[in-house]
């Protein structure tokens, strides 16, 4: 017999579930219509929608979304109001709406994913999220952990700035050192070109490089930040003092200590000049190369992730996720745009000049846009199961978030790099995780 | 009722008594009386202020207080009373106290060059020269700049590869050339990036001591100065016993108004290092905007941010008391 027939209906059906279920399916099926339609609902008519996002390095790629986001508000009837600002100002910005309670309805995480942080003041956007991912053939696996707490997607991740390996393929040929595929080769290279007057750098100083380097190195060294749940601490492990010591060699080898100086835009200038044999860098140092010494850009070329000891290659980038305030007062625009948005991927690619990697997996259909066609830069259509961010293999938490803004792995590095053994900067990098870890567990 | 022995008048105080105190005639109600109007014109008058101090600078110093001992992040709405445990939190931190240490270092150290450099210049700016009136606009410039402009400007002079301080060493035979042991990387090297951020710090606030002091040296009358050089006095002699504890006053403000600047000024740090290379550079209030902005935990950042205020208490009572005293 069936159990379920033997309960009073209402029992089975509350008028809660019926509201819920019949408001789901009006939702689902109005965001369907408007999917095919591409078209947002006429009761957006009159509305108005305020954008707060980063600026973007790409000048070309703002110009293109604030056109874009102007034409959707021209075709929707909605006003668009689109504010830029220098992505180190975007957390302190965010958190001044929080504290008023009104600003901006989409927010874009940049660099920084504070998902994790506002998550209760933010609009769950999972069945949107679904939805985007369904269509674009779903999302890369490093989208989850910058998008979700606890299940639910609280932000649509947009992109990611990739960080390859630049290297001078002619400095390389001359002295017959092979391609820098791994870490161990990259480390060759340094060592036989310092003398030439051709170091290598990548940046022991506090600045997103720093974080995002050194943690690439370290995971692909076997490191792991967290456990996959993001509540237990991994730093303490043999692969982290491998990670230690191979940069300590790295750095005394094939470093100068201009690297504890440098910030976001050095290993650019060093790349551009000529003196650097190869770094560590997103492909604006590429497009740098490209516009300020053409004979020096002819032979940049970029490599994969380079594998640690293990053959693994791990990839950290920075990646940016929008998100609307629950206090936003046209939150179905938001979403609309965000469907445009992810509708148009494309597009912003060719805007950033090949800058905005995709999150979602038909991203990667070969050729990609600009990538693609590009013979020096087709090898960046490999990424995507490379990518992690801070926390690897953990999720994008609060804690990881204030142990890369206040640069502990960096700073772990920099001890090694500066003389200290790598038990002595793994001890305190624990001291570190652990006082960060116990505070947001006692908060 | 008793009669007076000298006419059958009531006694004085019988008298006294009979009459009601409020009906009395000559006795004021307390708000009426002179003073107490006096004192209510002078609070009415002194009212905005009061209002002014208590919303501006009360109100967002009791906030960092209550910040101070709550768990308030800047994504949750809620926040719990947890005592003392975001100041125990910072205590535990080895970066806390190296950016502690930093701040007083920075003010104390900064401080000392101003005040040569600011008095050499004040000196200068009195003795009459050709195109004193351009000069004296001039030297304003680092101090009217704003800090974000300037302070890129000095990053770019002191980059590891491109600095213009180093070529000009260099060209003069004082440093080695790029490349090499010899070439200083004004940023990466603990000591010379704290020496580099105490640089900037004086060559940005030294105009303004020089115009405080030059305020106080045009002050002091020209006659007492001449009087002490009639008695045969020395230069560093009339400056010491005579020009210092006539200007005190103005000296005193200038310096509050400076070391208040200086301990809270976090422009010049973030922008050169951000606190790097390790912590080497760190200082009080960017650890604070690290933990309390970007990290989101705002009662530990204020928390942070409060260590300043004992750092800065005893100096403000020491130099207002003795400004104080000064002034009677």
């Amino acid at each position: 017999m069936n159990t379920l027939s033997e309960k009073p209906i209402h029992d089975r059906v509350t008028r809660r579930d019926f509201l819920r279920t019949a408001g789901v399916g009006v939702a689902g099926a109005s965001l369907g219509t408007m999917l095919a339609a591409r078209q947002a609902p006429a009761q957006l008519r009159g509305t108005s929608l305020r954008i707060l996002q980063w600026s973007h390095f790409v000048p070309a790629y703002d110009a293109w979304f604030d056109k874009s986001a102007k034409e959707w508000g021209e075709k929707n009837g909605v006003r668009v109001r689109v504010d830029h600002i220098p992505h180190l100002e975007v957390p302190a910005r965010i958190a001044a709406e929080f504290a008023a309670g009104a600003g901006h309805d989409l927010i874009e995480f940049a660099g920084l994913i504070l998902t994790g942080l506002y998550y209760k003041s933010l609009v769950d956007l999972t069945d949107l999220s679904e939805r985007i991912g369904k269509k674009w053939g779903g999302w890369i696996p490093a989208a989850g952990p910058i998008s979700t707490v606890e299940g639910r997607s609280y932000a649509i991740p947009n992109f990611y700035i990739l960080i390859p390996l630049l290297w001078r393929k002619d400095l390389f040929e001359k002295h017959n050192l092979r391609p820098p595929d791994t870490w161990e080769a990259c480390r060759v290279a340094a060592r036989t070109l310092k003398p030439k007057g051709h170091p290598t750098g990548m940046q022991f100083s506090h600045c997103n490089d720093a974080n995002h380097n050194w943690r690439a190195l370290w995971y692909s060294f076997g490191g792991r930040e967290t456990d996959p749940s993001g509540q237990n601490i991994l730093v303490d492990s043999k692969e982290t003092r491998e990670a230690l010591r191979f940069a300590k060699a790295l750095f005394d080898e094939g470093m100068t200590p201009e690297v504890f100086s440098w910030d976001d835009a050095s290993d650019n200038r060093y790349q551009a000049s000529g003196v650097a044999c190869w770094i560590h860098d997103a492909i604006s140092a590429y497009r740098t190369t490209e516009d300020t010494n053409p004979p020096v850009f002819q032979h940049t070329y970029i490599g994969l992730a380079p594998a640690g000891p293990g053959g693994k290659r791990v990839n950290v980038g920075e990646p940016t996720a929008y998100a609307i305030w629950k206090f936003s007062k046209n939150q179905q625009a938001a979403r609309e745009f965000l469907i445009h948005l992810t509708d148009n991927w494309k597009e912003a690619m060719v805007a950033s000049r090949g800058y905005n990697m995709p999150l979602l997996k038909d991203g990667y259909k070969k050729p990609m846009p600009v990538i693609g066609t590009d013979p020096k830069m087709q090898v960046l259509q490999d990424f995507p199961d490379l990518m992690a961010f801070p926390g690897y293999p953990g999720p994008y938490t609060t804690p990881i978030q204030e142990v890369t803004v206040t640069f502990v792995p960096a700073d772990m590095f920099t001890l090694v790099a500066r003389g200290q053994s790598p038990d002595e900067a793994v001890k305190w990098a624990m001291g570190e995780y652990r006082r960060v870890y116990a505070k947001h567990k006692r908060a | 009722m008793t009669a007076s022995p000298n006419g059958g008048e009531p006694e004085g105080g019988a008298r006294a008594a009979a009459v009601p105190i409020a009906g009395r005639a000559g006795v004021r109600a307390w708000w009426r009386t002179p003073t107490a109007r006096r004192l209510a014109f002078g609070y009415t008058l002194l009212s905005p202020a009061i209002l002014y101090v208590a919303l501006l600078v009360g109100a967002p110093f009791l906030f960092s207080l209550y910040l101070a001992v709550s768990d308030a992040s800047v994504g949750d709405p809620f926040a719990e009373f947890v005592w003392l445990e975001n100041f125990k939190a910072a205590w535990e931190s080895p970066t806390f106290w190296i950016a502690l240490r930093n701040s007083i270092l920075v003010t104390v150290v900064a401080a000392i060059f101003k005040s040569l450099l600011g008095t050499t210049l004040a000196f200068l700016l009195l003795q009459p020269f050709r195109g004193k009136k351009l000069i004296r606009g001039l030297v304003v410039i680092p101090f009217t700049v704003p800090s974000a402009v300037s302070v890129l400007g000095w990053k770019w002079m002191y980059d590891s590869q491109f600095s213009v301080v180093n070529w000009a060493l260099n060209r003069v035979g004082l440093i080695s050339a790029y490349g090499t042991e010899g070439w200083p990387i004004w940023l990466g090297q603990p000591h010379l990036a704290l020496a580099a951020i105490i640089a900037v710090n004086v060559w940005r606030s030294f105009p303004f001591t020089a115009i405080v002091l030059l305020a106080g040296f045009t002050a002091v009358p020209q006659e007492v100065i001449d009087a002490a050089k009639v008695d045969g006095t020395t230069f560093m002699q009339r400056f010491r016993f005579l020009v210092i504890p006539m200007i005190a006053p103005i000296l005193f403000v200038g310096l509050l108004f400076d070391t208040v600047f200086t301990l809270s000024d976090i422009s010049v740090v973030l922008l050169l290092t951000n606190g790097g290379p390790g912590n080497a550079t760190q200082i009080l209030p960017t650890l604070a905007y690290q933990i309390g902005i970007l990290a989101g935990a705002l009662g530990r950042g204020a928390a942070i941010s409060l260590f300043l205020f004992p750092l800065l208490l005893p100096a403000m009572i020491l130099l207002l008391r003795n400004l104080k005293r000064r002034e009677w």
